[in-house]
């Protein structure tokens, strides 16, 4: 069976249908047993003349990342995608409307922009439609018509996801919409018979293993919210974690829980806290801006020992930055943010199932060890997709791990008891005979006020341990490829490690000696396992979505050189290749 | 005169008789003597004394300023946040836990300024949880500096030449907001404060008790004793606190008329 490794863009002005087509094709590839990952982009304001673009990249292998060429080109706006044109593949595929609704000049059109390898597709998209329905509004689904036709998608692929998606807008849409789809599928058959590309041969391992869904990184921390049986959501709309909120006010108050929009980012973190400290699973959701709004309150949850979850969907940044665009540049502030040594816990997943199980995990975590957990996603990582095996929570990965004082400690009860874990057992209000203040100030075990150097000295020691035990709880780190001695370690983390994973894997089959190292648990981090791994590398390659090397100032120190960053501030996703040409950098001046 | 010891010893008896000591911590407060916050605490105490409330089954959630130190020398469940931050915290215990009791307590610094953005939203959501905003009109904690709720003029270290900004009325503001419950007390009358709290507490939605009190140590001048038993007087006999619209003209008209302000009825 052939590998199948195609990527496809769907590029329009809002409101031309190109979110939903770039949809309804990871749906129908999905169908088709095919992996997908997907990724839109779109402008920061809502109406207007933006720019849509959706990303499909199609394969029979697992998909890790974006890619970086794009095979067919579906254009629903020539204007806007000429803008594409530099992306293309050589002999790429381009579906175009040879006769647009509004009247654009001929060297206007795609057709005049693409290099001359281009297969080009004209096609009468809005009449077609019109044709079929009367009315051009399914020209984009006419153009769905055309690329399965000519590319050989199964046309029932489209056709089941098309009437799931439309059945509750009733029959007359759905009808219309078939229709506009099977317009545009047999015309391309007709019309383009002789050039028919059938680039996707179905897998033959289609019916073998789980079915799987679409699903977005928010989409997951949604549902591993809910599955962690989360009772309180308070949050406050930012992008690009708004999603998380409106998925659980819809879904949350079927399972008794409350989604509160609170007036900001600190009473947000402040009724979470009330929350944790009452005894309930609560999280907030957050960006950037918000999360830095946050700071004071968690560390008062570090300080008071209150759990709490907070999830920081970064983007660009600083301030309000570049609210529609990727970046890791938080990690700074999620690990250090706020006054005085306020350790707590960041883990940082890098896919989507990843962003489903951290988000279940960070609940036990911060009943545990009664801190605030950071769980740090990016725009890319929330808004992409990922066909998956639906994830679901093992019971263990639900259990409850509160700590709670024994029953003879009853009257003379020490809430911030020090003990060799740094863990103390908490007592929930409510409990007859364990009254105690929790507070913000440094406290004494029974969390009376003292300002001792020793006593200071002795619950800072405490905090620390505590969050440093939490190592063993915390995914370790884990390597891919690599044994023995490697010439280059690439450390990857967040959304950049699937580009990680990418660059390694094409490198390694050219021959060279490369490994990648994925991180996880940002705070604590696995010191000894990550100095190990850095220490059979000749040279230590960290690449992130951000300009300061925010996870290689944290971890070099671990490394008996200078670790080699790799920076970049492009609001977009990790692109591989610059992985791939950094290795080779590395590699000839090794020669040298 | 020295009091006889018999004497004494029949009070102390009396005290430990009423019990009006189980809800204080044994912690020793911090507050200066002569402080209207005893009489505060007073009156909540004889509030979870008088409605038997189990003393677990209260949380006291509080900020930052002298008033932030109350759960510390009380018997309940406490929680001690942030500048500013009371009512949202307390939002989320008694969101997680409707079975407590929530009383927030906090300042006028911390209700009025650095928190004055949460008191709104507190109101329109209607949380069942009860707000005494202790209000001496000066911060005591960073000794001596203008509040929001001081007077035009008010001197300080601060402001040596007087300040220049119109104060805040919290009763007004929370009657604006939409409040469900509003009571204006006087530290000088725990009696008084009990009984507004028991009103406060059984009524099923947000109540805000705006207590008069003094800093006898930074406020020579305005809130002093003296001066707040000269002007503080009860509501008029026929008011009537359901009354939204006469609860505005009291309020506007009479900044000393004590008790329960508003009530919605529910």
């Amino acid at each position: 069976m052939p590998e199948v490794d195609v990527t496809v863009e769907v590029c329009g002005m809002a409101g031309d249908g190109t979110i939903a087509a770039g949809g309804l094709i990871n749906e129908a590839m999905s169908e088709g047993g095919f992996s997908v990952l997907g990724f839109d982009s779109y402008p920061a304001e809502i109406r207007g003349f933006g720019r849509c673009v959706t990303h499909s990249r199609i394969g029979t292998a697992e998909i890790v990342a974006l890619g970086e060429e794009t095979h067919v080109l579906i254009s629903l706006n020539d204007e806007q995608s000429r803008s594409r044109v530099n992306s293309l593949a050589e002999t790429a595929a381009v579906f175009f409307d040879n006769r647009p609704p509004a009247y654009i000049h001929e060297e206007k059109s795609i057709a005049s922009e693409v290099d001359p390898g281009a297969m080009l597709y004209g096609m009468p998209f809005s009449d077609l439609a019109t044709g079929a329905s009367g009315s051009s509004r399914g020209r984009n689904l006419t153009a769905l018509g055309g690329f399965a036709a000519v590319c050989g998608v199964p046309p029932e692929f489209f056709r089941g996801v098309i009437s799931r998606k439309f059945k509750s807008k009733g029959e007359k849409v759905l009808q219309a919409n078939l229709k506009s789809f099977d317009a545009g599928y047999d015309y391309a058959l007709e019309n383009f018979s002789d050039r028919l590309l059938k680039m996707f041969t179905v897998p033959e391992n289609v019916a073998e293993g789980p079915p799987k869904v679409m699903l977005s990184g928010n989409h997951a921390i949604g549902k591993g919210a809910l599955d962690a049986d989360l009772r309180l959501y308070f949050g406050y709309p930012i992008t690009p974690a708004t999603p998380i909120m409106e998925f659980l006010a819809a879904q949350l108050p079927l399972r008794g829980g409350r989604v509160v929009q609170m007036e900001d980012e600190i009473s947000s973190i402040g009724a979470v806290l009330g929350s944790g400290y009452a005894g309930r699973r609560a999280m907030t959701a957050t960006s950037g801006p918000g999360f830095a709004l946050m700071t004071e309150l968690i560390t008062h949850g570090v300080m008071a020992e209150i759990p709490a979850v907070i999830l920081n969907a970064q983007r660009g940044g600083p301030s309000t930055g570049l609210p529609t665009k990727t970046e890791q540049s938080d990690l700074h502030a999620a690990v250090f943010g706020g006054p005085g040594d306020s350790c707590r816990i960041v883990i940082a997943p890098t896919n989507v199932d990843e962003c489903y199980h951290y988000t279940v995990k960070s609940f036990q975590l911060a009943e545990r060890y009664q801190t605030p957990v950071i769980v740090l996603t990016d725009f890319y990582l929330d808004n992409r997709v990922e066909n998956l095996p639906l994830p679901e929570a093992t019971p263990e990965e639900k259990a409850n791990w509160n700590v709670y004082p024994e029953e003879s400690v009853q009257g003379a009860y020490k809430r911030y008891l020090v003990t060799e874990s740094g863990i103390s057992p908490r007592a929930l209000p409510g409990t007859e005979g364990y009254i105690f203040s929790a507070t913000g100030l440094e406290h004494t075990e029974r969390g009376t006020p003292n300002y001792t150097p020793e006593n200071h000295t002795i619950m800072t020691e405490k905090r620390h341990r505590k969050i440093q035990g939490a190592l063993a709880d915390l995914p370790a780190p884990v390597e891919f490829f690599g044994r023995g001695q490697l010439d280059v370690g690439v450390i990857g983390w967040g959304s950049t490690f699937g580009s990680v994973l990418e660059a390694v894997n094409a490198v390694r089959m050219r021959g060279w000696n490369v490994g990648a190292l994925k991180v996880t648990a940002i705070y604590p981090y696995h010191a000894e396992i990550i100095r190990a791994f850095m220490n059979r590398c000749k040279n230590v390659l960290i690449p992130e979505l951000n300009y300061e090397g925010q996870l290689a100032n944290l971890i070099s120190h671990l490394y008996h050189k200078d670790v080699v960053r790799l920076n970049q501030v492009t609001g977009n996703p990790f692109p591989p290749s610059a992985i791939v040409a950094k290795i080779q950098e590395l590699l000839q001046a090794g020669e040298r | 005169m020295r009091t006889p010891g018999r004497v004494l010893a029949q009070r102390v008896q009396q005290i430990k008789e009423s019990r009006a000591f189980d809800v204080r911590s044994g912690e020793l407060p911090t507050w200066c003597p002569g402080c209207g916050y005893f009489g505060i605490h007073q009156g909540i105490g004889a509030c979870i004394q008088e409605m038997e409330l189990p003393h677990h089954q209260v949380v006291t959630v509080s900020g930052i300023g002298c008033a932030g130190r109350y759960p510390f020398f009380s018997h309940t469940y406490g929680l001690h946040t942030v500048h500013g931050r009371t009512l949202p915290v307390a939002t989320g215990v008694k969101l997680a836990n409707p079975d407590l009791t929530v009383f927030a307590v906090g300042g006028d610094g911390d209700g009025l300024a650095i928190g004055g953005g949460h008191l709104p939203h507190v109101a329109r959501r209607d949380v069942n949880i009860n707000y005494l905003l202790f209000d001496n009109s000066i911060y005591g904690l960073t000794k001596g500096q203008p509040s929001p709720s001081s007077p035009m003029g008010t001197v300080t270290k601060a402001s040596p030449g007087g300040t220049v900004d119109k104060p805040l009325n919290a009763t007004l503001l929370a009657l604006t907001y939409g409040a469900s419950f509003v009571a204006r007390l006087f530290a000088g009358d725990p009696k008084g404060i009990t009984a507004a709290l028991i009103e406060g507490v059984r009524h099923p939605g947000f109540a805000i008790f705006h207590i008069y009190t003094t800093c006898v140590t930074f406020d020579k001048v305005f809130k002093t004793w003296a001066n707040l038993k000269k002007w503080v007087h009860p509501l008029p006999e026929n008011y009537d606190p359901t009354d939204r619209r006469q609860a505005f003209d009291q309020v506007l008209e009479d900044d000393f008329s004590m008790g329960i302000i508003y009530k919605r009825m529910m």
